[in-house]
Parts: C-alpha cells; sequence; structure tokens
C-alpha cells in the first residue's frame, strides 16, 4: 500500500482533538462530511489548510491528538484528505483511532521534524514501513505489526469478532 | 511477587497475547454515552446484528446534552435510547442520569480490581475505585461490546507517590494539577499513574476521583488508587451496593517503571495560566518568565503578571472533575452570604448529586449569590451547551481542560477548584477563598 500526495506542515505541538474538531461538530451521528470542520478548533486553522488544500499528509509536532478521545478527529482529518500524520509523538488514543481508520500514523525522531516539514511531497510505503521525501532516500518508521493490517484492509471489528469464542471460553475458565 | 497494583488487575484480564506486544484485555463493563456511541452501535447491528458479547456488561446513558439542545443531539439520544431498548441494555436517560463519570462510580457500577471502558478520554476517573478504566475511540468501543475485549499495548506503570498531608486550603484539584506540572502535560503518556502515598490515603473517594481524573492531562492512559476502607465504604452506600469481590494492592517490592515523589504538604491553591493543564502555578504567583508565547498569546497574558487580580467575564462550577457533592458544599461555603460579580454556571455532576445539593439547600445558596443552578450536563466544559464563552472571554472553571477553544471559540479558560472558583467569582476576578470573609460553614 502507498500513501502519496503533498504534505501541509503544522509543526507546533499539542495539536488536541478539541482543536482538530471542536465539540460542538460532535452532535452527528454520522462519520462522513466532518472534513469541513477539520482544524476549525485551531485560531488559525483554516488558514493553515487553506497554505496545502490537496495535502495527503499533515506533519505536526509532539503530542499530536491528546486530549479528548472523539474519534471524530480522525474522521475529520480523513475526510478532508489527508492520509497520513507525521509527528514525534501521538496520545494513545488518537494512536488507536488512527489505525482504525487508516490514517497512517508516522512516529519520527523529534530531531527530524524540521526536515519533514520543510517537505513538499511524501510517498510513503506502508508495507515496508518507509517515507520518501521528495524523491528522496527512505526514511524507516515502525508500525504496530497487528494494528498495521487494519490500516491495509481494515477489519478491526470482524478481526475482534474472530476472538468472541476464544473470549468467551476464557471467560468460563476464569468463572467472572 | 513484585507487581504493582495495576499488574495485578492487568494480569486478570489479559485473554491472549496478540502480535506486536499487543494483548487482548476483557472488559468488565463498557459505558455508552450519545456522543461516542452511535457510529459504533449502528455499525455492529448493521455487519453483525445484535451479537454482543454480553448486554449486561453495558451501561448506556445520554449525558452530554441532555435533555437535547437541538434536532441534532436529539438524535444522538433517540439513537442511543432506542439501541438500549432494542438490545435490553440498561439506559439511564433524562430524569435519571449524570454526566457518566460521576453517575456510573456514584451507583455503585465500579468495583476494586475491574476493567472498565468508554468512548471518553475521562474515564480514568473511575481508577479511583482501584479499577483500570481507561477512554478509548469509538471503533474499540464497538469492538469492547462485540467480543468484551479491547486489543491494548500493555502499558508501562508510574509510581507517584505523594507523601505528607496537603495543606488545609489545597484540594485534589490542586493536587492534581500539581501532578501534571510535575510531570509534564506529556509526562504520563504510555504510562498507567499508580497513586500512593500518606496524602492519597488521606484523600476521600470524590477527592480521588478528581485526582485521577485528570491523569489523562498528563497523557497518561488511565490513574489508579488501591481500594481501601474508604473506597469499601463508598460502594456499600451506592444503590447497587455491589459486593467487592478483590482488593489487591501493589506487593512490598512492587517494581515500577518509573517513580515521581510529590510533597503533599507543599501543595499549593493552583490556578492554571496557559493553554494545556500543565501550563499552571499557585495562585498567589506569577505567569512564568519563560512561558510558552503561543501561550501567552492565546490567553493574553505577560510573564510575571500575578494570576491572582486577572479580570474575569465568567464562572463555571461543574464537570466530571468537580461537581460532586462535596465540590458544591465546598463551593457554597465560600459563596454563602456573597454576591457574584461576573455571570456564574453551577451545574451538579449527577442528578442525585443535584437532589442531595437541593436538600442541603445549597441551590439556595448559589441562587441567593446570583449564581445560575442548572440540571446536571457536560454542558460548557467543552463548549458544547449551556455557558459557552464568546471569542475572547475568560472563564475560571472546576474543568479539566483550558485547551484553545475548548469552552468556546476563541474562549480563554483558567482552571481550578471549586472553591477559587467560587472567590473569583465573587471577586471578579482570579483570587482564593482567604479574600473571603466566608459567614457561616454549609452543614453536610
Amino acid at each position: 500500500m502507498i500513501v502519496e500526495g503533498r504534505i501541509l506542515a503544522i509543526p507546533r505541538p499539542n495539536i488536541d482533538t478539541d482543536q482538530i474538531i471542536p465539540a460542538h461538530y460532535l452532535t452527528s451521528i454520522d462519520e462522513a462530511g466532518m472534513g469541513q470542520f477539520c482544524m476549525s478548533g485551531m485560531p488559525d486553522g483554516p488558514e493553515q489548510l487553506a497554505r496545502v488544500p490537496d495535502a495527503a499528509i499533515l506533519v505536526a509536532g509532539e503530542n499530536f491528538g491528546c486530549g479528548s478521545s472523539r474519534e471524530h478527529a480522525a474522521w475529520a482529518l480523513r475526510d478532508r484528505g489527508f492520509r497520513a500524520i507525521v509527528a514525534p509523538s501521538f496520545a494513545r488514543i488518537f494512536l488507536e483511532n488512527a489505525y482504525n481508520n487508516a490514517l497512517v500514523p508516522i512516529a519520527i525522531d523529534p530531531g527530524a521534524l524540521a526536515t519533514f516539514a520543510a517537505a513538499v511531497r511524501g510517498t510513503i510505503d506502508v508495507d515496508n514501513e518507509t517515507i520518501r521525501l521528495d524523491g528522496g532516500e527512505p526514511i524507516r518508521f515502525e508500525l504496530d505489526p497487528l494494528r498495521k493490517a487494519f490500516i491495509v484492509g481494515g477489519g478491526f471489528l470482524p478481526y475482534l469478532a474472530s476472538k468472541i469464542e476464544t473470549v468467551r471460553r476464557w471467560e468460563a475458565a476464569w468463572h467472572r | 511477587m513484585n507487581r504493582s497494583l495495576f499488574d495485578k488487575v492487568w494480569d486478570d484480564h489479559v485473554v491472549e497475547q496478540l502480535a506486536g506486544g499487543n494483548s487482548l484485555v476483557f472488559m468488565d463493563l463498557v459505558v455508552a454515552h450519545e456522543i461516542t456511541t452511535p457510529q459504533g452501535a449502528i455499525a455492529i447491528e448493521k455487519d453483525f446484528g445484535d451479537r454482543l458479547y454480553d448486554k449486561r456488561r453495558i451501561v448506556a446513558m445520554n449525558d452530554h446534552v441532555s435533555p437535547a439542545k437541538d434536532t441534532a443531539t436529539a438524535i444522538q439520544a433517540q439513537v442511543v435510547r432506542n439501541w438500549a431498548k432494542r438490545q435490553g441494555i440498561t439506559l439511564h436517560d433524562i430524569g435519571d442520569n449524570g454526566i457518566c463519570h460521576v453517575m456510573v462510580p456514584e451507583r455503585g457500577y465500579v468495583t476494586p480490581g475491574m476493567t472498565v471502558c468508554c468512548g471518553d478520554s475521562h474515564t480514568c476517573t473511575l481508577g479511583a475505585l482501584g479499577a483500570f478504566a481507561l477512554g478509548i475511540g469509538t471503533t474499540a468501543q464497538a469492538g469492547a461490546m462485540l467480543a468484551g475485549c479491547l486489543i491494548l499495548q500493555r502499558p508501562k506503570v508510574m509510581r507517584v507517590e505523594v507523601t505528607g498531608k496537603l495543606p488545609g486550603d489545597a484540594t485534589a484539584k490542586d493536587l492534581a494539577l500539581a501532578v501534571i506540572a510535575t510531570i509534564g502535560f506529556r509526562g504520563g503518556t504510555g504510562y498507567v499513574l499508580e497513586y500512593t502515598g500518606t496524602a492519597i490515603r488521606a484523600l476521600t473517594m470524590e477527592e480521588r476521583m478528581t485526582l485521577c481524573n485528570m491523569a489523562i492531562e498528563s497523557g497518561a492512559t488511565s490513574g489508579i488508587i488501591a481500594s481501601d476502607e474508604t473506597t469499601l465504604a463508598y460502594i456499600a452506600a451506592t444503590p447497587l451496593a455491589p459486593e467487592v469481590r478483590q482488593s489487591e494492592r501493589a506487593d512490598p517490592d512492587a517494581v515500577y517503571d518509573a517513580t515521581v515523589t510529590i510533597d503533599g504538604s507543599a501543595i499549593r491553591p493552583t490556578v492554571s495560566w496557559g493553554i494545556n493543564p500543565g501550563e499552571s502555578a499557585p495562585i498567589d504567583g506569577t505567569v512564568p518568565a519563560d512561558a510558552a508565547p503561543a501561550s501567552l498569546a492565546y490567553m493574553d497574558l505577560q510573564p510575571g503578571q500575578a494570576l491572582a487580580g486577572i479580570a474575569l467575564d465568567q464562572a463555571f462550577i461543574g464537570s466530571c472533575t468537580n461537581a460532586r457533592i462535596s465540590d458544591l458544599r465546598a463551593a457554597a461555603a465560600v459563596m454563602r452570604g456573597h454576591k457574584v460579580s461576573v455571570p456564574t454556571i453551577v451545574t451538579p455532576g449527577s442528578q442525585a448529586v443535584r437532589r442531595q445539593a437541593e436538600r442541603e439547600g445549597l441551590h439556595d445558596i448559589f441562587q441567593d449569590a446570583g449564581a445560575l443552578w442548572t440540571h446536571s450536563s457536560c454542558g460548557p466544559c467543552l463548549g458544547m451547551s449551556m455557558g459557552v464563552l464568546a471569542p475572547g472571554a475568560r472563564c475560571i472553571s472546576s474543568t479539566n481542560r483550558n485547551f484553545p477553544g475548548r469552552m468556546g471559540a476563541g474562549g480563554r479558560v483558567h482552571l481550578a477548584s471549586p472553591v477559587v472558583v467560587a472567590a473569583s467569582a465573587i471577586l471578579g476576578r482570579i483570587g482564593s477563598p482567604a479574600e473571603i470573609d466566608i459567614r457561616q460553614a454549609v452543614s453536610a
């Protein structure tokens, strides 16, 4: 699986999920259509997005996606056209949500952030866990080997469904 | 053995080891509310029919905007209501509800040693009862309802020992802010915080919930406190009064991945000045000289500026952090006989808290002071309803997040304890209860 496209860099730390999608847009029961509100909680969010309207890769600072558990943040980013997020670190819940919504979470060395932020295009080879910036040499990153399958082929819920009998046997054995 | 309390709860719930260091972890309870449940509930019914793992292990509620404020929120509540009825899931709805993290323990759904998840980051609150409780996304919650389990990477464990005794004017909220300031706004990421020490043991159950509620604000997966007499007495007094089957503690020689020691006697009344909960200082202190420019610009503050004296536009007492009965008693004791100087909203954490407060006359104290007394809701804490801030408006709030726009686009939030919020509401500026003539203690 290859993800390729333009890079938008907002290399500031602690971009929380309230900034990615404010709570007053959480009132829909539909995942679709949230892209129009993406980054609308960031004081200069719309201007930032307008710099690279067709960006597929977002480069951000440390602790991306901190705060609220709202999966709406992942839905909004995905619906806005993003396919990968590059950051020195991610908040745990956002990281799980990213995998479940085929947003490739690429954790990089904090010292490399400036290099990524200066790049124009990225080419991500998800299977081989590499990213090339502007046609340069491949840079390695690491994905969770189990959750990577959910990015490539979806199937988080079917995977868990396949475990139900195992769980029932475990629970019966433990007399919980 | 040398296991932490968290290790024991975790080990008791691992069904299977999975690839890449992941574990399949059994969930004793899934809490479902109207903001994050509908998409997952619909997805399960669409693809898997009515196959829920165990409906008895799910408790549903409408809590964030209840009653609904508009058509969209009415539809969310309707989806949860109809789904719960269709599936035979226990539902707490209008008139019988409350903020999930207040209501779920108050009713007696949580006991020590349990695992609990909810599509809500402040689920870590329930760690106060010795449970492993964590926030998750909608898809993960759907998985937990479908298969009874989450897929998790095992968190590391940080021992957070709070020694000594909190001073009389310091609260659990001040301790929570101090913990975040000590380990850093991102410092808990990848960890569960296991709180221990004499100052923790001395906390009431409600104070422990305030502390654990803000574990997520350091990035931590959760917080956890070993159960003791305080825990057991709290659970015994709940309506469900469940049997407590387990009350593990850490082994004396437990091994931790990290250890932090905080002097409880040094905790001061604290207020946030910046745009994340790690940016806080004692109320008699100043904005730090090295404060981040982005934080100063958003909050319209100067380095070195005194925190006490910052003029306010609004005050809010509420949220899963600080809207339990003890919080309202403490705030009422400060407000009694005074008038607020800025619009002030007091929102109880649950319908049960509201009724208890009214039995004690606290609602009269707040309303006599000129504050608005509302029904239970998440309300303006997340900029959802009932007190959303105007751009540039500055609010002192007993809530948990001061992110840009959290309580309304362009709104500025100062986090503090309910007593500091009450005092500041009276003063019209950030100030401490020490500045208020407290007329008469409110009897419990």
